[in-house]
């Protein structure tokens, strides 16, 4: 059917570019792994090994020069909003700012593996450049990866007898090519596609930076596994060691980064209230981390004694295996409902174990078949050697990672296990939090230990009893000094464990004794001083870790007490109910809700915080601004962003966990305004009613009965309403109504206000707060403030200044122009002429009245505005001016003369909608963690810089 | 024997010990009267009862939303959970919850929701006809 349609409005050109580019880039990382591993198995030939060479850099020139080529198609499609194409559809819609467009880019799988690929561009290009000898080997493996990945693009599809097996996905075809629906039968289906946009949680700063860094650290382990496996593939089982240092150091840096970013994105722009949570998601790119880790300090062991090759091997194999691993779990939606991320799965599953097998058994033959002739010392570490404490080190982070890899797995555990038994029943684990924690802690016990006196140990120690003095003087300062830290900290911060305190002795011991490694082994030569710096970060952060996480206060203790509960539980219950201007106090701070603003699709919330003493008195005072994000149709909420008050030693961290039902979704609005019972009323100006209003008891048979006075106080024909913009045309109805309550005694003035605009009704009803009370305008208020026009009957007058006659029983009196009306329906606009003439109106009872119809010109065009005084009946219009006799034509008309009425209901079991429910937390020393956190990644950046310049010295 | 394989040896064995210790961080997804009969903390998982009342009066307690949820058996079972009510509630697949049974509830203190993906097939987001 689709294919005889021709389609307008379509743009086929990116596509044609880059799909052709998309098996171009495959096509090209075989050839270029190919050609380097021909470069490499020839290597004896020296002139033929360079021409295999040669044609490997080629491909791998055209593979980035294809990669580039689909990222620029994707982008450009995605900035000019092609919706035709699937991707575009899928991420991007006319209101997303252009800043979001990179967000947009890699939230699909497809965008992020492209931007994984880049990456690998970007370093097998560098590699190329600088590696010499290792240029072929590393090459040809970066190269195979890049096939793999590459593979996940192509979208074609292989036929197996009956069943067609899908390869990839293609992030460059067009929607209809996706799916079949009867949309594509329209010829113009392009102009009626929407995008659907990204989503708002990730429409964030954070999202900008946050994924190419994280990329970018998982890219980068590649290398060190490529170095790792053609020192294994030559067998130059010690060359590898030295170039391949500064790359692990940089991976190290990068991964880590990219971890803590996300941590930091979690913490300020998200609701989680933390920095990390042990999520299946946050647990996989942490593990890697881990293993290249321990990695680096087995491979600063091999540089410095022939140890731990081996070992070396197995953890750099390991960290890439590690990232594999981690994209298979997070992307084939095998975690299901363990994890709070949200995947979207691609059905390449079957594809991404492949990679993982692939690479396991690459990593294992070639380990295995070359184990023999990788050298190892015959004579054993000598326990007062650094290498040998370095070694442990390296096992208990391998320990570490075991644990969690474990952990995390589970389902994966019950996937197999459910594949073989389909009766079997999976595990989970009932609070990941407390299970992570509990064991992690004695990993930071022995890293803090280990990091710290292993800075004193020396290399190959050969003559221990001599340097012992010296050894064990620094350990014994370090231990005293890391002591009174740990006894000051205990007195700010409550540590209830032992198990606690501990750890925060050993996070302190790591700080003091790098430190003292820093200042008296280096002299404080900050350039090779990365590892002490990199050790102090990691003390710092157990120490924030220690504060933020054990002590977070929650001031928004919810005052509501249930019984029964275990504190644990009652310490979940950590949101307030604020209601805007009525202060609460929790903890030392007094909150208000002050107000909240809209623009656009943000509505923010100002709360104010008040410190207080123990005797009441404000100490200090400063205002959050959490704010909500509605969806883009306006009927959801769609994220709450929290709001923080940062202190140098503490965070106070706000956000919005709950809005009142009508304000957070449109239909439980409108339910909400279906179910109130309003009684209807009709008062006259000064008239009053009292209803009776009858409150159940709750749990008892009874009802309290309170009375409401209703008072009509004025009425206006040109209401205005906060929420309500005047158009030309528009009958707006507005009153004034006194509700009086008994059981607060307590009087409230409503403007509830009703428009007409054309053939639609719009109401504004007025909401009372503080009594729960809805009023509203009912329609039937418009017969009872204006005739209509066709029922009254217009006489025609011609009126000098001054005269006077009588309509029916009323005395109408000219008494002058006005030239500056002030009419409720008139708008002045320049070019206008604008006369208003001027009525006293004297009814049959004496009472006089003013009234001023308006005639103006405008545009040339003569019209009038009436006006019309309803106690006496009288409705004037003043259609002409002769400007020669002065004289004014002026129609009047009388109908029965009335009191000015309202039609209006009442509404008293309305919901409050001026709250929020709060969750406030104070962060202890979240900093400390913060500071450690960048000392880390600056020392691993510092020693990565340190060796690189070493090696160009050497070389 | 080398010391680093007996500290490996070790460690091996703590391994092993800590992961027979972490058994009791295990559950499987109970069934409501598996809850009700241990009365241990427990994740249950189920579907949200549509036909049954939820109530989330935050004035009185903003922490405290009662439902209720059917499992895999059929079994229906009222929930009180200690949190504001999460977003898109209804719309939910799958509800997972942690906690335990008190009297006749059960006392979930998290939550975790399934929601239909947001790229359904055949949702395609089509412009309203402009005038």
């Amino acid at each position: 059917m689709t294919d005889q349609i021709q389609y307008v409005g379509e743009h086929l050109w990116p596509g044609r570019i880059g799909q052709p580019a998309v098996f171009l880039a495959f096509c090209s990382a075989l050839l270029s792994a190919l050609a380097f591993y021909f470069a490499t198995q020839k290597r004896a030939n020296e002139p033929l090994a360079t021409s295999w060479r040669r044609l490997g850099r080629i491909a791998f020139g055209i593979h980035g020069a294809a990669v580039l080529t689909v990222i620029g198609c994707i982008f450009f499609v995605m900035i000019n909003n092609y919706y035709e194409y699937q991707y575009v559809q899928a991420h991007v819609n006319d209101d997303l700012a252009f800043r979001y467009i990179f967000s947009a880019f890699w939230e699909g799988q497809e965008g992020s593996f492209l931007l994984w690929m880049f990456w690998h561009v970007v370093l097998g290009g560098l590699l190329i450049l600088s590696a010499r000898q290792w240029e072929a080997p590393v090459l040809s493996i970066v190269s195979s990866v890049q096939v793999i990945i590459g593979s996940m693009l192509l979208g074609v599809y292989l036929g197996f007898g009956e069943e067609a097996y899908r390869i990839g996905s293609n992030p460059m075809l067009l929607l209809r090519d996706t799916m079949n629906i009867p949309l594509f039968a329209n010829a113009e289906y392009v102009s009626l596609l929407e995008g659907t946009g990204l989503n708002p949680l990730l429409q964030n700063w954070w999202m900008t930076v946050h994924p190419p860094t994280l990329f970018l650290g998982f890219a980068s382990t590649v290398v060190p596994f490529s170095f790792a496996m053609a020192g294994l593939w030559v067998r130059d089982h010690r060359g590898w060691l030295k170039p391949v240092l500064p790359w692990a150091l940089f991976s190290g840096a990068i991964l880590g980064t990219g971890i803590l970013m996300g941590g930091a994105w979690a913490y300020e722009a998200l609701s989680f209230g933390g920095y990390w949570a042990w999520d299946p998601v946050e647990n996989m790119s942490l593990v890697p981390w881990i293993a290249l880790i321990a990695g680096i300090h087995t491979n600063l062991i091999a540089r410095n004694t022939d140890h731990s090759i081996r070992a070396s091997y197995i953890f750099y194999a390991l960290s890439f295996l590690l990232i594999i691993y981690s994209t298979f779990l997070t992307r084939s939606g095998v975690l299901g409902e363990t994890s709070v991320h949200a995947f979207t799965e691609m059905g390449l599953e079957w594809q991404l174990v492949s990679f993982i097998f692939i690479y396991l058994f690459l990593s294992t033959y070639l380990f295995f078949s070359r184990l023999k002739g990788i050298p190892v010392v015959a004579k054993e570490e000598t326990t007062s050697s650094k290498e040998f404490w370095l070694f442990i080190g390296s096992l208990v982070l391998l320990f570490s990672a075991v644990l969690i890899t474990v952990s995390t797995s589970l389902p994966v555990y019950n996937k197999i296990r459910e594949f073989f038994d389909p009766g079997f029943v999976g595990h989970v684990i009932t609070d990941p939090i407390p299970h992570f924690n509990k064991y992690q802690l004695w990993i930071g016990v022995f890293i803090g230990l280990l990091s710290g006196f292993s800075q004193f140990l020396r290399w190959r120690e050969s003559n221990f009893p001599q340097y012992q003095k010296q050894f064990w003087l620094h350990l014994g300062v370090s231990v005293v000094l890391a002591a009174v830290f740990t006894y000051l900290t205990t007195r700010a911060i409550q540590l209830q464990a032992w198990q606690y305190q501990l750890l925060m002795f050993t996070g302190w011991f790591g700080v003091v004794t790098n430190l003292d490694h820093l200042i008296f082994f280096l002299r404080g030569n900050i350039k090779v001083g990365g590892s002490a710096i990199s050790h102090i970060g990691f003390g710092l952060m157990i120490v924030g870790v220690l504060f933020s996480g054990l002590n977070q206060k929650v001031i928004s203790r919810n005052p509501f007490l249930m019984e029964g509960l275990t504190a644990n539980e009652e310490a979940k219950r950590n949101t307030v109910l604020l209601i805007q201007d009525s202060p609460m106090i929790m903890a030392d701070y007094e909150l208000t809700l002050r107000k909240d603003t809209m623009d656009y699709l943000t509505r923010t919330y100002f709360i104010d915080y008040k410190r207080l003493s123990p005797t009441g008195e404000v100490i200090e005072q400063f205002q959050l601004s959490p704010n909500i994000l509605y969806d883009k149709t306006f009927t959801k909420v769609a994220a709450s962003n929290p709001s923080t008050k940062q202190y140098w030693n503490r965070d106070i961290f706000t956000h919005i966990a709950a809005l009142p039902p009508e304000e957070m979704d449109i239909d439980a609005k409108k339910a909400k305004e279906d179910s109130l019972n309003y009684l209807p009323f009709t008062l006259a100006v000064g008239e009053k009613v009292t209803l009776l209003d009858t409150v159940p008891i709750e749990d008892r048979d009874t009802f309290s009965v309170r009375t409401v006075d209703l008072e009509l106080l004025s009425l206006s024909r040109n209401a205005a309403h906060p929420d309500y913009l005047p158009e030309e045309g528009d009958l707006a109805v507005g009153a004034e109504i006194r509700v009086h309550n008994s059981e607060l005694d307590t009087s409230f003035i409503a403007h509830p206000v009703i428009v007409l605009r054309g053939q639609v009704l719009y109401s504004f009803p007025a909401q009372i707060n503080p009594i729960n009370t809805r009023v509203k305008l009912n329609e039937e208020i418009f017969d009872l403030v204006y005739t209509p026009e066709g029922k009254l009957g217009y006489q025609e007058y011609d009126l000098a200044a001054g005269d006077s006659v009588r309509v029916d029983d009323v005395t109408v009196t000219f008494t002058g122009f006005n030239r500056t009306p002030t009419h409720p329906n008139y708008t002045p606009a320049t070019g206008d002429i604008a006369v208003g003439a001027t009525l006293q109106v004297k009814a049959a009872s004496g009472q006089k009245f003013t009234s001023e119809p308006v005639f103006f010109i405008r545009d040339s065009r003569p019209l009038n505005l009436k006006d019309e005084v309803t106690e006496a009946g009288i409705h004037s219009r003043f259609v002409s001016l002769d400007p020669q006799t002065g004289k004014a034509k002026i129609f009047l008309a009388k109908a029965p003369p009335r009191v000015p009425q309202a039609a209006f209901s009442v509404a008293t079991k309305a919901y409050r909608t001026d709250w929020v429910a709060l969750q406030a937390i104070e962060f202890p020393g979240i900093n400390y963690f913060w500071i450690g956190a960048t000392f880390m990644m600056f020392g691993l950046t510092l020693s990565m810089v340190h060796r690189i310049r070493t090696q160009r010295v050497l070389a | 024997m080398k010391k680093v394989y007996i500290i490996a040896g070790i460690m091996i064995a703590l391994a092993v010990s800590l992961f027979v210790m972490a058994k009791d961080d295990l559950s499987t997804y109970a069934s409501i009267s598996d809850a009700i009969t241990t009365g241990k903390r427990v994740k249950i998982a189920g579907q949200l009862a549509k036909d049954k009342e939820m109530t989330y009066d935050p004035q009185k307690d903003p922490n405290h939303f009662t439902f209720y949820i059917r499992d895999a058996s059929e079994a229906i079972q009222k929930v009180v959970l200690l949190q504001p009510k999460p977003q898109d509630f209804e719309l939910s697949e799958q509800v997972v919850l942690t906690g335990r049974m008190q009297d006749d509830t059960f006392v979930a203190t998290d939550v975790l929701l399934k929601c239909p993906s947001k790229y359904k097939d055949e949702e395609i987001n089509i412009k309203e006809k402009q005038g």
